[in-house]
């Protein structure tokens, strides 16, 4: 009965599944020799000679759109126009979304990339969502939601369009509406439907030549590159046989280590709207180009380099190292790898480029007067050689002083890089990075979290050869007359410990914070702890004064653990006399009842016979 | 419990070893209660042959009252510990001291440490305060955490005729107790001590106001523009007292007192009136300057003008 059943079960199942390959959309999807023939037809583009920016303008004169030649850095053109959806640029158009008549359709513009004039536009019908589109110099590729009655009734479709005449060529029916916007490279448009599927598409004909099947991570992107065609959402896939199903194990999948705090965005998700549009996203993410061997990929130079707002990071692809770091005064509104190096632009005008493996600066331009909102780059290749360099490029930045100078911005927007900035500094070699992290531990406005991370930065450095900047950050001391504050000697003390008997050179100074009525009672403690380290038998009459005079201070009674510190040190680096000392203490009857209780336990544990000597001989 | 007069004699001798180990830091800690409770004071910072000289002037307390002292100072009646500071401190006599730094150096609850701070101060005021141990643990106290105590041991240390002393209250200028840096103010000017015009001067700058008398006691006649030059930035109550006390002083030319009782006027607030006032009231009735009449004319004219 019940093999029968179970039998009937099975039958049912493959019927089910039979019939799902027989009406499935994506029965092709996955096809690794499918997909390696529809590559073998793209051939990317010969590389074009522009180096442009685009730029957003807005500012007292109101919103326009321009063009900027990098090469001789001069504007070519500026036309009146607002722009909503990003800037894509082929061939000799440029195409961007602006404001449309109704409330819900919009408009795609192209323009004349010499010039800038309007080409022509086109109206999104009242039921039409813009997925997104691109360009080449054959056609401008969209793709289009057309609304349902329902929402499971609604439609995707490619429109590709004359770029000079905006004439139909072809029209091609998505098997979803859930749609994401193309990119184009040779003969070769791919296009992103549900999330884990990639169509691609004959780019003059429209037609449908395989499918990838994402199944290891949504396909929220496709990318075009001169290198090749990618994929991914996490991470990256070169689109090849080898990745026609989406394994992170294809050696053309590439994921860059990256520390914490960065956004790990390689690309925008084609899918969300609200990303076709300049936006914060332009200021934060991932930089990347690729290095393609056949179907093996890997990060160009094993290089990454994240734009963070103000910052340009460039990191090992691999072991996640900082390889160098970039501070600009403003936000830079866009930024992109021209595979030589990486180009932005910032909102107040400046236009630089730094050389993606070194952070060298290469060239520097600025637009005055100009509020620049985003931009577009069409500068692939772009490689230029900085005036007045006889190697083309400036100096690499100063990594130390670089992130210092992150640490210490008044911006408070990047809690996050700050504590990275701090930590990447303690893992610089030489004493500019130990001074630098004593530098940053006297800022008034640290945070505690960065102080604590500075200061674990510090201690994990056991840098013995900079003991004497720890003595000098400890000669500070707070006056009133002077208007100087305390150094933290808390965390000094514990960078001295660390040292072991290297860091014994500070006990001087470590002696004169422990006599100084502002040293906190943590402090205190934490400087008794380090003399043990560093064996500073030197501060022994310093530690019996401490103890004498505060043993019987009833702030004690709650928090004996400066005390105890300093008896346990007195212990260890004292002598006979000063252990009668502690024996005493340990019996006076003012003393505070924790350190007495104390003291007898460490007495009793290091000398059982003590006590009863003493009170013998007594 | 087996505390006895044994054993903090035991500790005394360690302890004021500690204290008298602290002016030569160089040397380990081998601290033997026989030779640290003869401990000299270091080579390095030698004491004055002056001092010796007055406390050879004033009379010894017997040794028996001094151990009764001692008895009483480390028993467990609070009220009879500070007692017996105060009777020590009324004995005026050159070693009473001792038991009271004792005392502070083997450590004791604050309200005793005030007690015994206090008695030295006493001591000190009537020039009896010239124990070597008594500077040396007055310094340590000095640094203690609590500012109470720090302002009454600046006081006593204050009082010691010893050069030793100014550095410790040249840096206490700077403390972070108003009431204390006040205290250190206070006994560098009694001491006419001008290294500290500086520091004081700074102090007003900040509108300290614990600082502008003792300023006022050790300005020069050069600083006095320099203090007028601050009003509009500094509380006028704080400069009023600087330039009044200043014009009380006996060795300002009248001149000067003209120009500084005219600054006066110029500020606002009950601090300039008072300071006029109590400038017309420090000279003597049958005494006739200008600057007092000046003094007087501006008084009056505030007066009608109200």
């Amino acid at each position: 009965m019940n093999a029968t059943r179970a039998r009937l079960g099975l039958s049912l199942l493959a019927a089910a599944a039979l019939s799902a390959c027989a009406t499935s959309p994506y029965k092709r999807a996955g096809n690794a020799g499918e997909v390696a023939a529809a590559l073998a037809r793209s051939q990317p583009a010969a590389p074009s000679p522009r180096s442009l920016v685009f730029l957003v303008l807005g500012g007292s004169a109101g919103p326009r759109v321009a063009a900027y030649d990098l090469a001789t850095s001069r504007l070519v053109w500026t036309q009146k126009g607002e722009v909503t959806t990003r800037i894509e640029v082929g061939g000799d158009i440029v195409v961007h979304g602006a404001p449309g008549q109704t409330a819900s359709g919009g408009l795609i513009v192209a323009r004349d990339i010499g010039n800038g004039a309007v080409l022509w536009q086109h109206a999104l019908a009242e039921k039409e969502k813009l997925a997104g589109y691109d360009v080449d110099a054959h056609a401008v590729y969209v793709v289009i939601q057309t609304q349902g009655l329902t929402k499971r009734g609604t439609t995707g479709s490619v429109l590709a369009l004359d770029p000079r005449t905006k004439a139909v060529l072809w029209r091609h029916e998505l098997p979803t509406g859930h749609v994401a916007g193309p990119a184009v490279r040779g003969g070769l448009l791919a296009v992103p439907v549900d999330s884990q599927y990639v169509i691609l598409l004959d780019r003059a004909t429209g037609a449908e030549l395989a499918q990838v099947l994402s199944t290891a991570e949504a396909a929220t992107f496709v990318r075009a590159l001169p290198e090749g065609m990618f994929y991914g959402s996490r991470g990256v896939f070169l689109l090849s046989g080898a990745t026609a199903r989406g394994s992170r194990e294809s050696p053309g999948y590439l994921l860059a280590r990256l520390p914490p705090f960065v956004r790990p965005f390689y690309w925008y998700d084609l899918y969300r709207p609200e990303q076709a549009r300049y936006s914060a996203i332009d200021r934060n993410h991932i930089l990347w180009r690729v290095a393609v061997e056949g179907e093996r990929a890997r990060f160009r130079d094993e290089t990454v380099v994240v734009h963070d707002y103000r910052f340009l990071f460039g990191f090992d692809a691999t072991s996640g190292a900082l390889r160098w770091a970039y501070s600009h005064p403003s936000d830079a509104v866009a930024s992109t790898d021209t595979g030589s190096v990486i180009a932005f632009v910032s909102n107040d005008g400046d236009i630089g480029a730094l050389d993606r493996v070194t952070g060298a600066r290469r060239y520097q331009a600025r637009l005055s007067g100009e509020t620049v909102n985003a931009a577009t780059f069409d500068a692939d290749g772009f490689s230029p050689k900085l005036a007045g360099s006889e190697s083309g490029a400036g100096a690499a930045p100063d990594l130390v002083g670089t992130l210092g100078a992150i640490v210490a911005d008044p911006d408070r927007r990047f809690p996050d890089m700050k504590l990275f900035a701090i930590e990447e500094i303690g893992r610089q070699p030489g004493r500019d990075a130990t001074g630098k992290l004593l530098e940053i531990l006297g800022e008034r406005s640290l945070t505690p979290l960065a102080a604590q991370k500075t200061s674990e930065a510090l201690a994990g450095r056991k840098d013995t050869q900079s003991a004497d900047l720890l003595a000098a950050a400890l000669r500070r001391h707070a006056d009133y007359a002077d208007d100087r504050t305390a150094p933290p000697v808390d965390y000094l003390a514990r960078a001295v410990a660390a040292l072991g008997p290297g860091g014994r050179s500070v006990t001087p100074e470590l002696v004169a914070q422990l006599r100084l009525p502002e040293t906190p009672t943590p402090a205190a403690a934490q400087i008794a702890r380090a003399l043990v380290a560093t064996g500073g038998e030197e501060a022994v009459p310093a530690l019996r004064d401490y103890l004498t005079m505060y043993r019987a201070d009833p702030v004690h009674d709650a928090d004996p653990s400066a005390l105890i510190a300093v008896a346990e040190a007195l212990l260890k680096l004292g002598g006979p006399a000063d252990r009668r000392l502690l024996l005493f203490v340990a019996e006076e009857p003012h003393t505070v009842a924790p350190l007495r209780a104390h003291l007898v336990k460490a007495l009793g544990e290091t000398d059982p016979g003590a006590v009863t000597r003493t009170a013998t001989r007594d | 419990m087996l505390v006895n007069r044994a054993a903090t004699v035991i500790a005394l001798g360690l302890v004021l070893g500690a204290a008298a180990a602290r002016a030569a830091e160089t040397k380990p800690a081998d601290a033997k209660p026989s030779a640290t409770a003869d401990a000299k004071p270091s080579k390095a910072k030698p004491s004055k042959a002056k001092p010796a000289k007055d406390a050879a002037d004033k009379k010894a307390l017997p040794a028996a009252r001094l151990d009764a002292a001692r008895t009483a100072l480390a028993g467990e009646d609070d009220a009879a510990a500070i007692a017996a500071a105060q009777s020590l401190a009324g004995a005026a006599a050159a070693n009473a001291a001792e038991p009271l730094a004792e005392l502070l150096a083997v450590g004791t609850s604050p309200a005793r440490a005030e007690a015994a701070l206090d008695a030295l101060a006493k001591l000190g005021a009537g020039g009896a305060l010239t124990a070597p141990r008594a500077l040396e643990v007055l310094e340590l106290y000095c640094g203690h955490h609590a500012p109470e105590i720090r302002q009454r041991a600046i006081k006593a240390l204050g009082t010691i005729k010893d050069p030793r002393v100014v550095p410790t209250l040249l840096a206490r200028l700077g403390d972070v107790a108003p009431g204390v840096r006040a205290a250190a103010g206070e006994a560098l000017a009694a001491r006419h001590e001008r290294a500290g015009t500086p520091r004081l001067f700074a102090l007003v700058k900040r509108g300290d106001a614990g600082a502008a008398s003792p300023l006022a006691a050790l300005a020069t006649p050069d600083l006095i523009p320099q203090i007028a030059e601050l009003a509009g930035t500094v509380d006028d109550a704080v400069l009023a007292t600087a330039l009044g006390d200043y014009a009380q002083r006996s060795d300002v030319p009248d001149r000067l007192r003209l120009d500084v009782v005219r600054t006066i006027a110029k500020l606002s607030g009950a601090g300039a009136t008072t300071a006029l006032v109590e400038y017309v009231a420090s000279v003597p009735a049958k005494e006739d300057r200008p600057s007092k009449r000046e003094a007087q004319k501006l008084l009056d004219q505030q007066g009608s003008a109200q």
